[in-house]
């Protein structure tokens, strides 16, 4: 077998010809009607496109590296819908990854490529929304101007010092004490004006972030899971936070002394150009070198001082791993081992930080130097000027004067494409947020129809991803008032199903109905809101605990609130704590054990009294007893109430009404359960799994009753 | 308080338990079936396909391999691949090379460091061919792993992977463009 890499392509058509083609000779055609499923097999830098064929053989279409992957679940979904519908059109957007202009990868999160978007509009867009802050920014920019321009004055004045009071000897002291004065008071009132100008600039600029921040975070919020389960908790908090505060530093650090800083330059070298134009030149004469060398240097130093702060979180990851498993190292006695380890780390970083001050020292100098080269070349030609009665003393001190205001333009000139591609990046990436559209639309006018009806999935399948099928044409339906249990290995869709039940992402085909209606037609709002849900890990927020119950209810009133907590059978703990309802909860506050968060949870979806109720995994975490006492609160909440419980511990499901057991994407055994009992398949084969788990000394043996 | 009986002197140190499943090399038969895939037929069953994943794949990667059935059930381990016949071996080999794609990285011919990513072209030797390939990678504090003092693993965006075998052996320029990278 060849097992070179090779390009190939692997093409369906809308006949449903499959060709298979290498280095552009096909190699074998194929008729999709032949297929019944295709599939991905991953590998360990490759994977293989394998097809299940109708005559129950099995055959490999192609390798592929992992550059292909996403192509491949792509055209593997292709087929498989070809063979459900008969059509190869494509149910769904393809996940894009690469950049279909320049064919680089897109950073992870985003679909703008870096490269290839328009810098213009995305500088305009930012620039429009500084429109409020116009009248600040624009009288704290001339402020700043003006002040610049003031400390251009000091050159003068040292010339008018020179040659027409030190050198002819012919100043009084109240010649020299005026333009010491003039001095101090260019110097004292350019301070003030910058303060004054700083605290404007300042103001403006975290106005400006409040406001890039807030309509960021607005549309976080109202983001489908779908897109937030693409970006890690890191990422979104890292636009919201850092890459509007890169804006902020740009605007008011680049943005108020830019405008000066090529102001200044401007001047200066029209001043120096009126002085001299011919000594300007020769000073201008090492500048590209000045430049270049500016630029390398910068550009190295970063290399070098990223590593060296690599170095230095990998230690410092390195000692917090220690420090918080440090009851694991000692009793397992391996200090010796850990204090190696850390010797070995702490060396590392030692040795690039002393390389990287040893080419500080010897660079930093031999760059001074360069960049001075210009003030030698002055000096020399101006002192020959003088020497010649060409140029007075005066001239020459203003001139290398003005040299030096030169510099500092062009040390920020070298530095500044870096800054602005940095605060371009975080520009794009909190644009991302803003301007995603939600793939969980709403329809124009939906409908607000009360959750009554039969709630029914017909022929749904989805998968989180194009390439990885969750469910596959699943159908049932469930009766108002009936309790659903749904069980199944890790990973078979159990929370699949109730998240499509509640619209947090929509099925790739098929429909979920409330009565006659799907579940699109009706908005967002309403369906939620008759919606109550308790999951295995109950998030609590940061503050009181009747805030948190009234979460779901804003406006409920103390009785409504007390009332929920007794149905959950939460109300006696909390009246146990000093602070009653009002104990702060959450981050730092008052810690709750893992049954007690669990009936605060049943309490908030109680006092919302939804229509539906979803358990997800809603007592897993309990121990035995614990359980019991959630359970009652679960009984009186979920009595004559449409509900979907999943749940490992099978007891938990003994009420109700029908058990469906997920397998391979679908659905494989439903009934009660006696009668899956009788059958004994594969939730037969659980029960006894648990039964022995817990017969085998467990004091919590659940109650799973055998079939009669 | 433990029922006496229960007690007993421990006089020896604890036997342990090395048991693995390895699999009888003298009774496995792979074959390759005509879709594409490896068969085996052991102690008279008969597995349709079978795949391999090495245990060690970095260090040793012949040694302790594990063959698994198409859900994916532990069959046993091949304790070493030179324990098995020639025939075996060929068909077992080239198994493993479906599922292992890391090709060695000869050379470095440039590194640039744009928006977060460094992007590098290479010159890869895999499966018998040379080639150039150019590359993305993101975190390279992450991506860019020492594996011991001389090996190297690099791993793209896309997930592909790529390995220098021996760090000192690779060219002055190809090391100099790749030094400021590796931690």
């Amino acid at each position: 077998m060849d097992m070179r890499p090779a390009s190939g392509r692997v093409r369906l058509d809308e006949r449903g010809l499959m060709t298979v083609s290498r280095e552009g000779e096909t190699l074998y055609e194929l008729n999709a009607c032949q297929v019944k499923e295709a599939l991905v097999l991953g590998g360990v830098g490759c994977g293989l496109v394998f097809f299940k064929m109708e005559d129950a053989g099995e055959r490999v279409i192609c390798r592929f590296t992992m550059s292909a992957f996403k192509q491949a679940g792509e055209f593997c979904k292709l087929v498989n819908y070809y063979r459900q519908t008969g059509h190869a059109a494509f149910p769904d957007e393809p996940e894009v990854s690469i950049c279909p202009q320049c064919g680089r990868p897109l950073m992870e999160g985003l679909s703008i490529c870096l490269f290839c978007y328009n810098k213009m509009t995305v500088i305009r867009r930012a620039a429009s929304m500084l429109r409020p802050f116009r009248r600040p920014l624009i009288t704290a920019e001339l402020i700043l101007v003006f002040s610049s321009l003031l400390y251009l004055l000091v050159p003068i004045f040292n010339r008018i010092l020179i040659d027409d009071y030190l050198t002819p000897m012919q100043g009084t002291f109240s010649n020299i004490l005026t333009l010491a004065g003039a001095m101090l008071l260019v110097r004292v009132v350019g301070e003030i004006l910058f303060i004054f100008c700083s605290r404007m600039y300042n103001r403006a600029g975290m106005l400006y972030t409040d406001n890039l921040r807030n309509v960021a975070y607005g549309k976080m919020q109202r983001m489908s899971m779908n897109a937030l389960a693409k970006r890690t908790p890191g990422d979104l908090i890292r636009r919201v936070m850092e890459d509007t505060a890169t804006v902020k530093d740009f605007l008011i650090n680049d943005g108020r002394f830019g405008v000066e800083m090529l102001l200044t330059f401007l001047v200066v070298l029209v001043i120096l150009f009126f002085t001299d134009w011919r000594l300007t030149l020769l000073v201008f004469l090492p500048i590209p070198l000045v430049m270049m060398v500016l630029s390398r240097f910068w550009r190295l130093i970063y290399i070098r001082y990223e590593r060296q702060w690599r170095k230095g979180s990998r230690a410092n990851s390195i000692l917090h791993d220690i420090i918080r498993g440090i009851r694991t190292v000692k009793s397992f006695g391996n200090e010796e081992q850990e204090i190696k380890k850390f010797a070995r780390v702490s060396r590392e970083l030692a040795e690039v930080s002393s390389a990287n001050e040893r080419m500080w020292a010897t660079l930093f100098p031999s760059l001074t130097f360069i960049t001075g080269i210009g003030e030698f070349l002055a000096l020399y030609f101006g002192g020959r000027a003088i020497l010649a009665g060409d140029m007075s003393l005066g001239v020459l001190v203003q001139f290398v004067m003005y040299i030096g205001y030169i510099y500092n333009p062009l040390r920020w000139l070298v530095s500044f494409p870096r800054r602005l591609a940095d605060t371009l990046t975080g520009l794009v990436k909190v644009f991302e947020i803003v301007d995603e559209k939600p793939d969980i639309r709403e329809i124009d006018h939906p409908r607000d129809v009360p959750l009554t009806g039969a709630l029914t999935f017909e022929n749904v399948s989805f998968g989180y991803k194009s390439y990885e099928p969750v469910l596959k044409d699943v159908s049932i339906r469930i009766e108002p008032g009936e309790m659903i249990g749904i069980v199944g290995r890790s990973g078979v869709g159990k929370s699949t199903m109730i998240n499509l039940a509640m619209r947090l992402y929509d099925p790739g085909l098929g429909a979920i109905r409330i009565g006659d209606t799907d579940i699109r037609d009706m908005s967002l709002k309403h369906l939620h809101e008759q919606m109550g849900v308790v999951f295995q890990d109950t998030f609590l927020f940061v503050g009181t605990i009747y805030d948190n119950i009234a979460y779901a209810k804003p406006g409920a009133d103390v009785q409504e609130v007390i009332a929920a907590c007794k149905a959950a059978n939460a109300h006696d703990f909390i009246m146990q704590t000093a602070d009653g309802y009002q104990t702060m909860i959450g981050e730092s506050g008052y810690s709750l054990s893992g049954g007690e968060r669990q009936r605060l949870a049943i309490a908030r979806a109680v006092i919302k009294n939804p229509s539906i109720m979803i358990l997800d995994e809603a007592t897993s975490s309990l121990d035995a007893e614990t359980e019991s006492a959630v359970q009652e609160g679960l009984m009186r909440l979920t009595k004559g109430r449409m509900t979907i419980a999943i749940a490992h511990r099978l007891s938990t499901l003994r009420r109700a009404n029908r058990i469906i057991v997920l397998d391979k994407g679908g659905i494989a055994e439903s009934g009660t359960h006696y009668e899956l009992m009788r059958m004994k398949g594969i939730y037969y084969g659980l029960v006894v799994a648990q039964r022995k788990m817990f017969s085998s000394g467990s004091a919590s043996a659940p109650d799973i009753e055998p079939a009669p | 308080m433990t029922h006496p009986s229960v007690l007993e002197k421990q006089t020896t140190e604890p036997e342990q338990n090395t048991d693995i499943g390895l699999l009888d090399t003298r009774e496995t038969d792979f074959y390759k079936t005509d879709g594409g895939f490896t068969g085996l037929r052991y102690k008279g069953k008969t597995f349709p396909r079978v795949s391999f994943r090495r245990a060690l794949p970095i260090g040793k990667p012949d040694s302790y391999i594990s063959v698994a059935d198409d859900e994916n059930k532990e069959i046993g381990i091949i304790r070493d691949i030179g324990d098995l016949s020639h025939t075996q071996r060929d068909v077992v080999r080239e198994d493993l090379a479906k599922r292992y794609f890391c090709p060695s990285v000869q050379s470095v011919k440039s590194v640039k460091d744009k928006m977060g990513y460094v992007y590098m072209e290479l010159i890869l030797t895999g499966a018998g061919t040379t080639y150039e390939k150019s590359c993305a990678i993101n975190d390279v504090n992450r991506n860019i792993r020492m594996i011991d003092g001389s090996r190297l693993l690099i791993f793209d965006v896309d997930g592909n992977r790529y390995i220098i075998e021996n760090i000192q052996a690779l060219d002055k320029k190809s090391m100099s463009r790749l030094e400021p990278y590796m931690f």
